[in-house]
């Protein structure tokens, strides 16, 4: 039992020490960067925006948008990501890239348990 | 094979004779009734709060009914003395556990189910759409239901059901929890932490309410790795639970 605990904490300690999947810790940079970004302050050329005010966007029509104000009072069209929603889309269903190492998780795990089994049987049939 | 499944519908039958399993039921449709009596005051996106409430509350629900359905199981049996004849001869101490888990992983999936229902009709009392991903965040959240399940079986054989409830409820906290948040607990060793965070499972990975209530698309592709990273972890668990189970002496 205590030879399969062991077993069992190593192979997972040699699996997972090289990284874990936090999103935030694994994520490439193209994933981590929000569409465009800009500091507090600044002359935005894609919103245009001067960030020291807040304000609503308006399209050609002069139609203000009505989807839901970043904190800095404007928001992006559909499917372009607004600012400060990056805890958003750090969720594993978001992150493709972590997808094979769950998968690879899962399988480690499946095999542990295989290990773990056969080894606690074996040790009750002596 | 068989024998499992025999022992498995014997479980099932005892556990919807048991009144734990009512109670926590009405509980999690109280709940959710609370969450949709909720007065809007004209907010748009309503949907949205039910949705994320009511899916948060599916999942305390899988929480309470794998404490509620396991924790006591395995010490009635051995207190009452009807384990020994059950694996005198028919039963394996393995056909055993698999035997009581399918049984109450059934119960936990119905239970959860109806949780689901009751949250549509609330969606549908609201005049509120129901999004195409409600029924697979429910199997999600039930995925993460038997995991918790196996580790309420796992703590079951070596701790009392007033101990299993504060462990498993524990596991269930640190397993929500990011790595950067984990090691926040003991900022001091951080090397521990992170080896220790590996150990537990990711329960992130089985919360989907966000996008739902956002409207957002899933992949059908991360609802399978999602499922088999979840079935995996169970067994995994169980596999623990029978070990510590096997060298048990029942005496």
């Amino acid at each position: 039992m205590r030879a399969s605990l062991l077993f069992a904490a190593a192979l997972l300690a040699i699996s997972g020490c090289v990284e874990d999947y936090d999103v935030a810790e694994v994520a490439p940079g193209e994933h981590l960067d929000e569409e465009h970004h800009h500091e507090e302050g600044d002359y935005c050329e894609e919103c245009h925006d001067d960030h020291d005010h807040d304000h609503a966007h308006a399209d050609e029509e002069g139609v203000h948008h009505s989807g839901d104000a970043t904190p800095s009072g404007h928001s992006h069209d559909a499917g372009v990501r607004n600012h400060g929603t990056q805890w958003f889309f750090n969720q594993p269903w978001a992150a493709r890239f972590i997808w094979g190492k769950l998968a690879r998780d899962g399988a480690m795990f499946l095999l542990l348990a295989g290990i773990i089994f056969f080894l606690s049987g074996r040790r009750r049939r002596r | 094979m068989r024998t499992v499944f025999t022992f498995s519908l014997m479980t099932l039958r005892m556990l919807f004779r048991r009144r734990t399993l009512w109670g926590i039921l009405l509980v999690i449709l109280l709940g959710l009734g609370g969450i949709a009596s909720v007065p809007t005051f004209d907010v748009s996106n309503q949907g949205r709060f039910i949705l994320d409430f009511g899916l948060f509350g599916i999942e305390v629900g899988a929480l309470l009914l794998a404490l509620g359905l396991a924790a006591s199981l395995y010490p009635r049996d051995r207190e009452t003395k009807t384990i020994m004849p059950l694996l005198a001869v028919p039963l394996s101490r393995g056909q055993y556990l698999m035997g009581r888990f399918f049984g109450a992983a059934l119960v936990q999936a119905a239970a959860l189910l109806v949780s689901c229902l009751g949250l549509m009709l609330i969606l549908l009392f609201n005049g509120l759409p129901i999004p195409g991903n409600l029924l697979p965040a429910t199997l999600l959240i039930l995925v993460e239901g038997w995991f918790l399940l196996s580790t309420v079986f796992f703590f079951s054989f070596f701790a009392s059901p007033p101990l299993n409830w504060p462990l498993t409820t524990m596991l269930f906290i640190v397993s929500q929890m990011s790595v950067a948040e984990f090691i926040g607990l003991m900022p001091s060793s951080p090397g521990l932490m992170r080896t220790l965070r590996l150990l537990l499972p990711h329960a992130d990975v089985f919360h989907i309410k966000d996008p739902i209530a956002h409207g957002f698309e899933i992949e059908p592709l991360y609802f399978v790795v999602a499922v088999f990273y979840g079935l995996c972890y169970s067994a995994f668990m169980l596999s623990l639970a029978l070990a510590v189970f096997r060298g048990r002496d029942l005496k």
